[in-house]
């Protein structure tokens, strides 16, 4: 069986609202029920087969070609199956999400995996503000998941996050993990200014030494926080791109905080191991 | 322009018409007697076979105010989860629990409401409620003010101020901020709960003002009483859902020795302390009390099950309630020299003891009252649960079956602990039009709402006749405010502005000295700018001001 492949056929020039293009939604639905869905497009409402040419049979499986950033809400609710995105993909990617995998391999706007409770997403490009948090007003942003970006992310990365991995290979910008009640991000390059802002529980892994940290995080000097091994090579066994045991050792220069919110967070700045 | 509408089954309580074929005549946002058989009919509504009755009232739902708005920030969830798009007549908006201004009066006009009545709206609040409340399409207004916990008030009754000062003072409250009666919410309990009391029962004295309960409740009823305003002094007791808070509510009835009283969500001030839970119905003994004394009235705040807010000025009882917020995020606050307010949401689940025994609370009430001309149909939106589920209601109160069918799926031990299921009377639609229209209207004192007389506003509601109630009340067939086509079908046809309901007793002007001074010492803002004349309230979005008379 070969994936169910959406190809874009236009040029979207509004945003359009692929939400009910998932692997539980169509599980149960032929091709002909697929081709009438109706897609939000700006204003209008437009069935799918004016928009993309439809092959392919395995719903567990779905492919977007062509996709753009105006494609949004890709994998909302998802409890199951995989999505690859061939393109890059607007916002709201994987929101409320569930269980399954997302995969991206251009850029993503802001808001991926918002206030997703299980499931993998992996983008291979950028993505915009808010990875991993939660819309204005809600409670808490993700609660259980890894989201794996291998290009830079926006602001506010993990807004009162409350579970789950994110993991950033470039850079990260300002408010990394503001707000955050638990969960882990890691950062392999710069990350902007005030990480860490208002954080209540949880870690914020540096690989590299940022520009600028607030004056509410208290500096514990170097230690060797055991932790660390476990979580690269149980990391390294989920994405083999993360050979981060191979670089970084146990041991961290750690500070505590945010001491303005609660200050039982804390932010790692890594060590390189020392070879020879 | 002449509208017939022709051999509806009308109902109409106030004239004593119970479901007979009539012909109504609307003139000029009228209706008139039968015109002589020379003028010309422009428009004829076909109507046979339809139930026509006068546009419906709500006495008490949350529509405006600080507290409302407080409620939508919180929930935005709620609102993501109801969206409205606009149509080529109405505009966008959000619904559910805390819905948006236009929503509101979208819905209740579909529904075929045409007035509703804010109940609790703090003086310093008066001119945001009526500002939200200007934005409401359709639907009349009116607001009840809010005393009994304002410092002024209460330094008046604790330096023993006479009885006529106090009147000046609420006819001058009811005359600045265009209200329509007065309510009292926990008398004296919000501000003991300043003071740091956590409880306040009816003869508990507030520590700092060294007044009860009960001496606000009199001294606010004669207040009422005196200054003839025609709604009876509105009241959310002391203990408002507190297990055994029977008793409280029967001393409160005994307490006002015969003076008219409107005794508010009922259903929450009905409970007892007997069984295993230490919870139980107290219905039958309030009906017992209400059925005895012809002074009382009551709505029922009935709860339904569902998420839905809970926004209240009793920040004492909504601080007990926060532990219960359901997601977990609460308001509790205090309002400057008046009052407070507290909001936090709420699931009421059929799984549970306690949430189903109050609907089954509500329901006896309701089937145990006798007189429908003393209890009218709430469900204190959205406090127990938002107004769209009205029709569902009506049906639970129409149909034993059905009823017993929802009784038997609600927690088992609460289903067993209640009377409910023995009860076997049924609403008819002559007392469904009785507690929906003519009764609120009587109870107001609104002259021409509430029935289908010569000279009565033309705000009248045709229902398609079909068995199931909830689908008959939840779209009817036609809806007329002030003469014009509003919705048709449960569906806006014409978007008006709707007026609101005002009342201007007579009070002693010298009251303003030792106000202005007070004002101008405790107050955020000066006793002129406090003040809501016409110009201004018309400003707001009302289309005018109906000036009720006072007795």
């Amino acid at each position: 069986m070969s994936p169910l492949t959406f190809k874009l056929n236009i040029i979207p020039e509004f945003t359009l609202d692929v939400s009910p293009l998932t692997p539980d939604k169509l599980l149960a639905k032929s091709q002909t029920q697929i081709k009438k869905i109706n897609l939000r497009y700006g204003k209008q409402k437009i069935s799918v087969d004016k928009l993309f040419s439809i092959s392919g049979d395995n719903p567990e499986n779905i492919k977007f070609l062509g996709s753009t950033e105006k494609l949004i809400c890709i994998g909302q609710n998802m409890s199951r199956g995989n999505i690859d995105v061939q393109g890059n993909a607007g916002n709201f990617i994987g929101q409320y999400m569930q269980g399954g995998n997302i995969n991206v391999q251009g850029n993503a706007g802001s808001w991926v995996g918002n206030s997703m409770t299980n499931g993998r997403i992996h983008i291979n490009g950028n993505v915009d503000d808010y990875l991993g948090a939660g819309l204005p007003g809600d409670p808490y942003g993700m609660s259980d998941g890894l989201i794996y970006v291998s290009g830079n992310a926006g602001d506010r990365v993990g807004d009162r996050m409350r579970r789950g991995i994110i993991i950033i290979c470039g850079m990260a910008g300002d408010y990394c993990g503001s707000r955050m009640i638990a969960g882990t991000i890691i950062v392999l390059d710069k990350a902007g200014k005030y990480s860490g802002f208002g954080m209540k529980r949880g870690t914020i892994i540096l690989a590299k030494k940022p520009r600028h940290i607030s004056a509410t995080f208290k500096s514990c000097g170097n230690l060797k926080v055991q932790f660390l091994r476990l979580l690269f090579k149980q990391l390294s066994e989920m994405e083999q791109r993360l050979t981060l045991f191979r670089e970084y050792g146990p041991e961290a220069h750690r500070f505590t905080g945010d001491l303005a919110s609660n200050g039982k967070g804390e932010i790692l700045i890594l060590q390189t191991i020392k070879t020879g | 322009m002449l509208i017939k509408l022709s051999g509806g089954t009308v109902y109409d309580p106030v004239h004593g018409i119970n479901g007979e074929q009539r012909d109504i005549y609307i003139r000029d946002g009228h209706i008139t007697r039968k015109p002589s058989a020379n003028v010309k009919i422009s428009k004829i509504y076909d109507l046979r076979g339809k139930i026509v009755m006068a546009g419906a009232i709500d006495i008490h739902t949350h529509i405006g105010g600080g507290k409302v708005n407080i409620a939508r920030i919180m929930l935005p969830e709620d609102h993501r989860n109801d969206p409205v798009s606009k149509t080529s007549l109405t505009r966008s908006g959000c619904g559910h629990a805390a819905p948006s201004t236009l929503t509101t009066g979208y819905r209740y006009a579909e529904m075929g409401y045409t007035a509703c009545f804010e109940p609790a709206m703090l003086p310093i609040n008066a001119r945001q409620a009526h500002m939200e409340m200007g934005d409401i399409p359709i639907i009349d207004k009116g607001a009840y003010a809010l005393l009994g916990n304002d410092d002024f008030f209460l330094r008046m009754l604790a330096s023993h101020k006479d009885q006529e000062a106090i009147s000046d003072y609420v006819g001058w409250i009811i005359n600045a901020t265009q209200a329509m009666g007065i309510k009292v919410v926990n008398p004296g309990g919000i501000s003991a709960f300043k003071f740091n009391q956590r409880k306040l029962n009816l003869d508990e004295t507030n520590v700092y003002y060294d007044v009860t309960p009960r001496e606000i409740l009199i001294t606010l009823a004669r207040a009422v009483r005196e200054l003839g305003i025609p709604h009876p002094l509105h009241v959310h007791g002391c203990n408002l859902g507190v297990p055994g808070n029977m008793q409280t509510t029967l001393d409160t009835i005994n307490a006002v020795e015969g003076m008219p009283l409107h005794l508010t969500h009922i259903q929450f001030h009905s409970y007892g302390t007997e069984g295993d839970r230490k919870f139980s119905s107290g219905a039958a003994q309030i009906s017992e009390a209400v059925n005895a004394n012809p002074n009382i009235s009551i709505d029922v705040g009935q709860i339904m099950f569902g998420q839905t807010v809970t926004a209240s000025g009793d920040t004492m009882l909504q601080y007990a309630g926060h532990w219960y917020a359901h997601p977990n995020k609460w308001v509790v606050m205090d309002i400057e020299c008046d009052a407070g307010c507290g909001v936090v949401p709420f699931k009421y689940s059929d799984k549970k003891f306690v949430h189903s025994l109050q609907w089954a609370i509500g329901l006896e009430l309701f089937l145990q009252i006798n007189d429908p001309w003393r209890i009218f149909l709430t469900t204190d939106h959205p406090n127990g649960a938002p107004f769209i589920s009205y029709p569902h209601l009506i049906r639970l109160l129409m149909d034993r079956t059905f009823r017993n069918d929802m009784l038997s799926t609600i927690n088992k031990k609460a289903a067993s602990a209640s009377i409910l299921g023995s009860l076997d009377r049924e609403y008819s639609l002559y007392e469904i039009a009785i507690m929906t229209r003519a009764a609120p209207a009587r109870s107001l004192g609104l002259k021409n709402r509430g029935h289908l007389g010569a000279g009565s506003a033309a705000d009248i509601t045709v229902y398609n006749d079909v068995k199931n109630r909830e689908t008959m009340f939840t779209k009817p067939a036609y809806v007329f405010k002030d003469g014009e086509l509003v919705a048709k079908n449960g569906k806006i046809v014409k978007v008006t502005n709707g007026s609101i309901h005002t009342l201007r007793p007579e009070y002693d002007k010298t009251i303003e000295r030792s106000l202005r001074e007070y004002f101008d010492r405790y107050q955020t803002v000066k006793l002129d700018n406090f003040r809501i004349n016409d110009e201004e309230l018309l400003s707001h979005g009302y289309d005018r001001i109906n000036i009720q008379p006072c007795a």
